[in-house]
């Protein structure tokens, strides 16, 4: 149910984004900015979904908050002249890599074990036909 | 049960939020055109160049949207005239000529673009590249054959209209164009065709291995004029 809410909202989202109109060029950093904040949350959420401590009320004011802040804070940015966005790339996608190395850790140790046990099965169905003959 | 309903519902719409994000930034990303340069400094001076772009455009249209108010509010004004109606038909067609206004027709549409050969294969590679000369001589002749509309680029050309040279790009109207030049005209779709006979300007081109292509159309629309013809010295004589 909730891979099919996703695919729902994915599949929605890139219909109307094809269609909808183009924003204007001055506005364009803040939506890119926003979008990192976002995709940062959501790695951080697949990250939290492992370690077990999932919790749905901090996943979805992070995902909003962060990326309304991150838009906040470059327009201040712009306003004082300096490039606070460029400090919200590197926080943002170092987390980002941060999450994703634990993903992939947790990912790469699964399937290990499951290799290992197939590998133990085929050992110990090779041991009862050598007991057999 | 309703929990999980509630976080489907709710992770539907972060996608949703998100997919939509990315979709509309790629799309703008690409409309502007823009080749992403590792040069920092180079990048700002683009997004400001962009920027003030784009705020021209958005003052144009308020300037198109004026002129239309300005139409309407003279057509209902010179309703019930006929001395009035006749002036105001002569503005259109005055319009019309300066390139004030969209045209469309039949026509032939002209591609000059720089030669694809390796520039160290010829002598100048000078002789490969489409220049401002190319352009004013083609615009000549098809005058001479009697267009009545040509534009470049969607640049259009009217009385005050001057064709240089801007290094490596032809300056038209002020305004910066690069190849391939695309040259449309309206006017008698044969008699333009001329252009491309034997010993004529498109040969003699193609002769220095630059691409000309000339093409007949039934269907040709040209721009008007996007800037402001200003007469200041010039007095009509009594």
């Amino acid at each position: 149910m909730i891979f099919i809410a996703i695919l729902i909202g994915c599949i929605l989202g890139a219909l109307i984004g094809m269609n909808a109109p183009m924003i204007s060029y001055t506005y364009s950093s803040y939506l890119a900015i926003a979008i990192i904040a976002a995709l940062d949350s959501v790695f951080g959420g697949i990250t939290s979904v492992i370690k077990k401590n999932f919790d749905l009320k901090i996943f979805v004011t992070g995902f909003f908050g962060n990326a309304i802040l991150a838009i906040l804070l470059t327009i201040l940015g712009q306003k004082l002249n300096v490039d606070i966005y460029l400090a919200a790339i590197v926080v943002f996608v170092g987390r980002m890599f941060v999450n994703l190395a634990i993903i992939r850790r947790y990912y790469v140790d699964k399937w290990l074990e499951v290799f290992e046990k197939r590998k133990g099965k085929v050992k110990e169905q090779n041991q009862e036909s050598i007991e057999e003959k | 049960m309703l929990n999980k309903k509630v976080i489907s519902a709710v992770l539907g719409i972060m996608c949703f939020a998100l997919t939509l994000g990315i979709c509309v930034q790629i799309r703008t990303v690409k409309g502007t055109n823009t080749t992403v340069s590792n040069n920092y400094e180079e990048n700002n001076l683009r997004a400001e160049v962009l920027r003030y772009k784009e705020r021209y455009d958005n003052k144009y249209k308020e300037l198109e949207k004026a002129e239309k108010e300005l139409e309407k509010e003279r057509q209902n004004s010179t309703k019930d005239n006929s001395a009035l109606e006749e002036k105001e038909a002569e503005i259109t067609v005055g319009n019309k000529m300066i390139g004030l206004t969209d045209v469309t027709g039949a026509g032939v549409i002209v591609t000059l673009s720089d030669s694809k050969k390796d520039s160290s294969s010829v002598l100048n590679p000078s002789t490969l590249l489409v220049h401002d000369v190319d352009i004013l001589s083609v615009v000549n002749e098809l005058k001479n054959a009697g267009a009545e509309a040509i534009s470049i680029n969607d640049q259009r050309i009217v009385p005050t209209t001057g064709i240089s040279c801007g290094g490596n790009i032809i300056d038209i109207n002020g305004e910066k164009v690069g190849a391939p030049f695309v040259i449309k005209e309206i006017g008698l779709p044969e008699q333009l065709a001329g252009l491309s006979r034997q010993g004529g300007y498109l040969e003699l081109l193609r002769g220095y291995s630059v691409e000309a292509e000339l093409k007949k159309s039934n269907n040709i629309t040209i721009p008007k004029y996007t800037g402001v013809i200003t007469y200041k010295y010039a007095q009509e004589s009594n």
